[in-house]
């Protein structure tokens, strides 16, 4: 049998494009790594539903944000948390954008932001502008249940987990993807939504892959204390730090921009002096899951959650509860200006092989165009 | 605040207060790769947490690289590196070391010379948590004799609780970080800000070894100077004084003169020579002189301090780890 479409990977975007055509009656076969979906970035990540704030420095970023924003958010409500305070701060120091840049931008953005004095939630000197801002949380657990719903109800549509690819093999009009323990399957269009390990799937194939550095990144989840239960706070934009609600989990994430990532790669197939460590667990052939890691790197606790104290007020303060880890590819190009976008590229056509780097969940629609049948 | 766990063994004995190393580097690649693995070893033994930041200032020999090729090999911890965009000198670049620096307590280092035993560090520590917000390690023997007068003029002049000295480096708490920059927005010369912060301060005088005193480039020597001139004018009423006793020097010059001409007017009846009337107009303008010149000091100052917005201007920071 051959499937309409083959998606590698179950994260937001492998289920996005499955829910998508499997609503058209298209065959579906969906190949994961884990043993269930939504184990990695789309579960490891700030859960930010972005409206564009968290990129000055790249309005066209920021202006599809907010676009894609309130379409996310009416879709999925369900996992929606927007129960909360979201403040942005600029730095008084270090901070590539100001207090004047940030409130031009948000005009020019045209996103709300209403400007607060920094000393109710920062100490003395440090941020020069603080502002209330519409951004929410959505919750990964809650959304990933509501997929794997709607995709059992679907007959048309499959999921394979634990899946271990060995091949993929280009046959006439087919691409046969083969996996260790002999199964074939073939398709006239894959899919390949594997976000960190997509150089991995495309070298498999044969087929150039992205320019990308990888980063290691951990999520510190930690237990906001009274005053900050319902606050977000983010101070940007530099070597800061945000600490913010974690869907709808009562926890909070902790991140700073110079201690979230652990270690980085530059090579085109994600390199890591940990890996040899990891028996076999990871390889530049194919990541394993750092979460699950045995050779998981330390927590930047100490330092994340020192650098929040020396700006935040005592009153809004947290202990740490546990670390999230997962792996981070970053556009080459988007160094200076920091922009997420997602990057949807056909590699060929008839059979059809597209590969999606995802920015943010909320561009999931982008998927859109390339999944129409013409 | 904050509870402070990790998901690590805690070894027991060692301080939980971060800290944080703040080391400034100009062409020392010479020098930065024993002093980082110094520091870092008193660090590690003594501290749980801690961090070191290098500011670079735009060194134009290896030094960045050796730093981060000791950054590969120090392993558990952070170094951060603060590269600033251009040659600003130790005073912005340390204040960019220390706006980045997190540390509930931090060393301050000037220099990359070690005349010191590694153990010192630790004995600033303690004195620091004894009391003082502020403590100074200052050598016993100062080599250069310029920064002896430059300390003797200043103290002189400045109504300061402490007088300043050389100073090898030194340790503030968090507080005294808050505190200095409530005082002032611009920090142009941190030694004699700290030493008006109204904060207990102590300096430890140790024994120290000349040899290894280390000769300023000309970069170097040109920033301490202007600096120099700079903090007596900011700092100490030198200027002041020296304007106003000019100003009545030649008030009084200028009145002895007025009454000699009208003597000899009145009572000599001679026409004044081309000789003392040049002299006249000479000293007169020298005095002007010396007038506009502290006054144009004073405005060229308060220009940067008004209109300059950067404290001072980075180009990027990286983080370091293994
Ligand atoms: C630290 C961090 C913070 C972030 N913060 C935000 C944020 O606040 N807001 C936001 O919108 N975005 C954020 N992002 C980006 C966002 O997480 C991603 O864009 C998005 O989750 C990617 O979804 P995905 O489905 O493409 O990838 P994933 O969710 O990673 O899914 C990829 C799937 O492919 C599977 N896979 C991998 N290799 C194979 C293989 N060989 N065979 C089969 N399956 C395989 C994996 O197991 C995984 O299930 C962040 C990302 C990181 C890393």
């Amino acid at each position: 049998m051959i499937w309409d479409k083959i998606i590698i990977g179950a994260g937001l975007y492998g289920l996005y494009a499955a829910k998508t055509c499997g609503d058209r009656g298209e065959r579906v076969l969906v190949l994961e790594w884990e043993e269930s979906p939504f184990q990695r970035a789309t579960y490891i990540n700030q859960a930010r539903v972005h409206m564009g704030y968290h990129y000055p420095r790249s309005y066209a970023t920021a202006i599809k944000s907010a676009h894609y924003f309130n379409r996310f958010v009416k879709d999925y409500d369900f996992c929606i948390h927007q129960e909360f305070d979201q403040i942005y701060a600029t730095s008084d120091s270090f901070s590539w954008t100001n207090r004047e840049q940030f409130t031009k931008f948000c005009k020019a953005a045209d996103i709300p932001c209403e400007e607060l004095v920094p000393e109710k939630y920062f100490n003395k000197g440090l941020c020069d502008g603080a502002y209330r801002t519409r951004e929410y949380t959505y919750d990964a657990g809650i959304l990933g249940h509501y997929f794997v719903d709607e995709l059992k109800r679907k007959i048309n549509v499959e999921m394979k987990y634990g899946v271990r690819i060995q091949a993929i093999e280009k046959q006439g009009k087919h691409f046969a993807v083969i996996l260790e323990n002999g199964e074939t399957f073939e398709t006239g269009f894959l899919l390949n939504a594997t976000y960190g390990s997509t150089n991995q799937i495309l070298d498999l194939a044969g087929i150039e892959p992205f320019k990308i550095k990888y980063e290691l990144c951990e999520i510190i989840l930690c237990k906001p204390q009274q005053q900050l239960l319902d606050v977000g706070i983010t101070v940007m934009d530099g070597p800061f730090f945000s600490v913010m609600p974690f869907g709808k989990t009562g926890y909070h994430s902790l991140t700073a921009v110079a201690f979230t990532p652990h270690m980085s790669s530059f090579d085109s197939l994600p390199q890591f002096k940990c890996q040899e460590k990891s028996e076999g667990y990871c390889s530049p052939r194919q990541l394993g899951n750092c979460n699950d890691c045995q050779v998981r790197p330390q927590s930047a606790w100490p330092y994340m959650s020192t650098m929040a104290e020396k700006y935040l007020k005592a009153d809004y303060s947290f202990s740490y509860a546990g670390s999230l880890f997962s792996m981070k590819p970053i556009l080459k190009a988007s160094e200076v200006d920091d922009s997420r976008p997602t990057v949807v590229r056909k590699a060929s056509e008839n059979p059809t092989f597209v590969s999606v780097l995802s920015g943010k969940i909320n561009t999931v629609y982008d998927l859109d165009e390339v999944l129409k049948n013409d | 605040m904050t509870e402070k766990r990790t998901n690590q063994s805690i070894a027991f004995d060692k301080e939980k207060n971060f800290v944080s190393a703040v080391i400034y580097v100009y062409n020392d690649e010479e020098r930065i790769g024993e002093f980082l693995q110094k520091i870092n070893t008193v660090l590690r033994t003594n501290f749980e947490n801690y961090q070191i930041i290098c500011v670079n200032d735009a060194s134009e020999d290896n030094s960045l690289a050796v730093i981060r090729e000791i950054g590969k090999t120090i392993t558990g911890t952070v170094i951060n590196v603060v590269n600033m965009s251009f040659y600003q000198g130790v005073e912005l670049s340390m204040n960019a070391g220390i706006d980045l620096s997190i540390g509930d307590f931090v060393f301050e280092f000037d220099n990359l010379v070690m005349d010191y035993g590694a153990d010192l560090m630790m004995e600033v520590y303690n004195r620091c948590l004894s009391g003082f917000d502020i403590v100074n390690a200052a050598p016993k023997k100062c080599g250069h004799k310029s920064s002896r007068l430059f300390y003797r003029v200043f103290n002189r002049y400045s109504h300061n609780p402490h007088p300043l000295r050389t100073e090898n480096f030194r340790i503030l708490s968090r507080r005294a970080i808050n505190r200095v920059h409530s005082v002032s927005r611009t920090i142009p010369y941190r030694k004699a800000v700290y030493a008006n912060c109204g904060l207990k301060i102590a300096t430890i005088v140790y024994n120290n070894d000349l040899s290894c005193l280390k000769a300023y480039g000309k970069e170097t020597r040109y920033q301490r100077k202007e600096m120099a001139a700079d903090s007596l004018i900011l700092f100490t009423n030198v200027a002041y004084k020296m304007t106003i006793l000019a100003a009545v020097f030649m008030m009084i010059a200028t009145f002895g003169i007025g009454i000699y001409t009208l003597f000899s007017y009145v009572f000599e009846d001679v026409v004044s020579g081309y000789t003392s009337m040049m002299l006249v107009i000479v000293f007169g303008f020298f005095g002007v002189f010396v007038i506009l010149a502290v006054i144009i000091k004073y405005l060229s100052m308060l220009m940067e301090l008004v209109f300059s917005k950067q404290k001072y201007t980075i180009e990027s920071v990286e983080t370091l780890s293994e």
